[in-house]
């Protein structure tokens, strides 16, 4: 076998098994677009006709914008608080040496392993128990709450990358220069770890808008896109999925698009 | 780079940047642990919590077999979705770290996006196309093919096939990012000593891209068991996992207790697990090195 053919043969796999993923991968993206401009009301091909129809349904829908509105006030809420503390874990678990460093890190990071659902479980039965003892009841803001635990350690992980690549003598330069502890935030770091906050605040806001299981558990009566999608569907189908689904990937893969190109800025 | 500063707890820099994570992650996610440890020592009655303190609700998950043929299942379609990961994944990520070179970043893109898109939506859209009078079937049709070629909705392939779906970008990540990693010196030192393409993969890719396969497989395997959303919709919950069980015992039976009990078996099953596979690989490893 001569080194430009094996090379070539190293090439086709490559690319087909790469082909093959993004096929599989966008299998189910593509048959929701797709028949989201279903004219009919069941979900059979071939299709009826090709309309709008079911756009136009989704906004007269008000369990649907419902669902949206809750969705969105959770990731909104979700991204703000989970950036901020990852954040400022991301920078202690890299840059500081401290006795209980390995336990801070494993305390930050343990979330991410744990399975959504059992995390989702545990804490309705921690915010059963408060709420008998404080009288509340699952809602929006246990949700949230959830929402957090999950998410801080993704946004720990990815402003950690950043700070990792950070140049530290700036931050001795402005002090040297008399800029104030604070100062030095606000005008150097902050700056300087800005593509990792804002492509982390952009997946922590994905992660929350997209999260089912804590959602499930957590959210009281509340629903948003996902259980208001799951519990749908456990009941039958309808046009109306396809298009919500339609609506919620463009802004999706726009998001997507711009932490890329932060993180290569 | 930067430097590691030594800190103090007493340093109000660090304490004022490390506390919002204590606080987070002990208050709600190691206290509720322990308060679910210390619920599995209750019972129910007439759907109500009896703070009784007394093992009936273990001595009920250890005599009944049904629970652990359900881990079993559970276990078993964990490390099957975890070998069907790294098999598709690994070609993925070391042509993402060797060769895809020139639209890298519009394959991440692609791949990220389908991977954080909401689960339920994706899942539900495989329904659509698994249907019996799905577009699977529909399109095979168009080109020739008997009718209902496509059958295993409802199916445990079916599950399986959404656990991959669902899971295989967390190996496709920590396999790109360990292969990136590799110095490529490393390889032209293995030509220049005469190994081929696959001598020198099989020497020097494999066992130095192994941190990201185990991290993948790991998380792979922990998150797959907790899995509920392609058993029940894919699977169409005829063969219950694990975490359909759960949720049962606390939805319909509301026995918070077992339900606890069952979560807390199934978490530090799938830990032991894991912990029995890294070992084994350890010792392996120390073995090779005498």
């Amino acid at each position: 076998m001569t080194a430009t053919f094996e090379n070539r043969l190293i090439d086709i796999i490559l690319w087909s098994s790469l082909a093959a993923i993004l096929i599989f991968f966008y299998i189910p993206i593509f048959t929701l677009i797709a028949f989201s401009f279903q004219e009919g009301r069941f979900l059979t091909l071939p299709f009826d006709g090709i309309s709008l129809r079911w756009y136009g349904e989704l906004f007269r829908n008000s369990n649907a914008l419902d669902a949206l509105w809750n969705s969105t006030i959770i990731a909104a809420a979700t991204t703000i608080i989970a950036t901020v503390i990852g954040t400022m874990a991301a920078i202690v678990a890299v840059r500081y040496r401290f006795r209980g460093l390995k336990a801070f890190q494993l305390l930050a990071g343990a979330p991410l392993a744990f399975p959504q659902l059992l995390l989702g479980i545990v804490l309705l039965l921690w915010f059963s128990v408060l709420g008998r003892a404080f009288n509340f009841n699952t809602g929006l803001i246990t949700a949230i709450i959830g929402h957090i635990v999950y998410i801080t350690p993704f946004a720990t992980v990815i402003v950690a990358v950043q700070v990792h690549n950070f140049d530290a003598t700036v931050e001795d330069a402005a002090r040297d220069c008399g800029a104030d502890s604070w100062q030095v935030y606000r005008y150097v770091t902050i700056p300087l770890l800005w593509p990792g906050i804002f492509s982390a605040a952009i997946f922590a806001f994905l992660l929350s808008w997209g999260n089912f299981y804590l959602t499930y558990s957590l959210a009281g009566s509340a629903r948003t896109i996902p259980t208001f999608i799951f519990s749908g569907i456990a009941i039958g189908s309808s046009p109306l999925y396809p298009a919500i689904a339609t609506v919620v990937f463009i802004p999706g893969i726009l998001l997507v698009i711009v932490a890329s190109r932060l993180r290569r800025a | 780079m930067s430097d590691a500063v030594t800190r103090n707890w007493s340093d109000p820099a660090l304490l004022l940047k490390a506390l919002p994570t204590v606080l987070l992650q002990t208050a709600c996610f190691v206290a509720p642990l322990i308060m679910t440890f210390l619920l599995t020592f209750q019972r129910t009655k007439n759907f109500q919590l009896q703070w009784t303190w007394d093992l009936w609700t273990w001595s009920d998950i250890f005599s009944k077999p049904h629970y652990w043929t359900i881990l079993g299942h559970t276990l078993f379609m964990g490390l099957a979705c975890v070998a069907l990961c790294l098999l598709i994944a690994f070609p993925v990520a070391y042509g993402l770290a060797t060769r895809f070179k020139a639209i890298e970043n519009e394959i991440k893109v692609l791949i990220t996006f389908a991977f954080i898109t909401d689960a339920t939506l994706k899942i539900y859209g495989w329904v659509l196309f698994l249907d019996k009078n799905g577009a699977a079937n529909f399109l095979l049709m168009e080109v020739g093919f008997p009718p209902d070629m496509v059958t295993f909705l409802y199916t445990d392939w079916a599950t399986l096939l959404g656990l991959v779906y669902s899971l295989s970008a967390f190996a496709i990540f920590t396999i790109y990012l360990s292969i990136s990693n590799i110095d490529r010196s490393l390889i032209l030192a293995a030509y220049d000593a005469g190994a081929g393409k696959l001598r020198a993969h099989w020497e020097i890719t494999l066992p130095l891209c192994k941190p990201g396969i185990w991290a993948g497989s790991i998380l792979i395997f922990l998150l797959s068991v907790g899995a509920f959303l392609e058993p029940k919709v894919l699977g169409g919950g005829k063969s219950p996992m694990s975490a359909e069980l759960i949720r049962q015992t606390f939805e319909t039976r509301v026995n918070w207790p077992l339900g606890a009990a069952l979560t807390l078996v199934l978490m530090v099953v799938s830990i032991f697990i894991v912990l029995l596979f890294t070992r084994m690989i350890s010792i392996k490893r120390a073995g090779l090195a005498s």
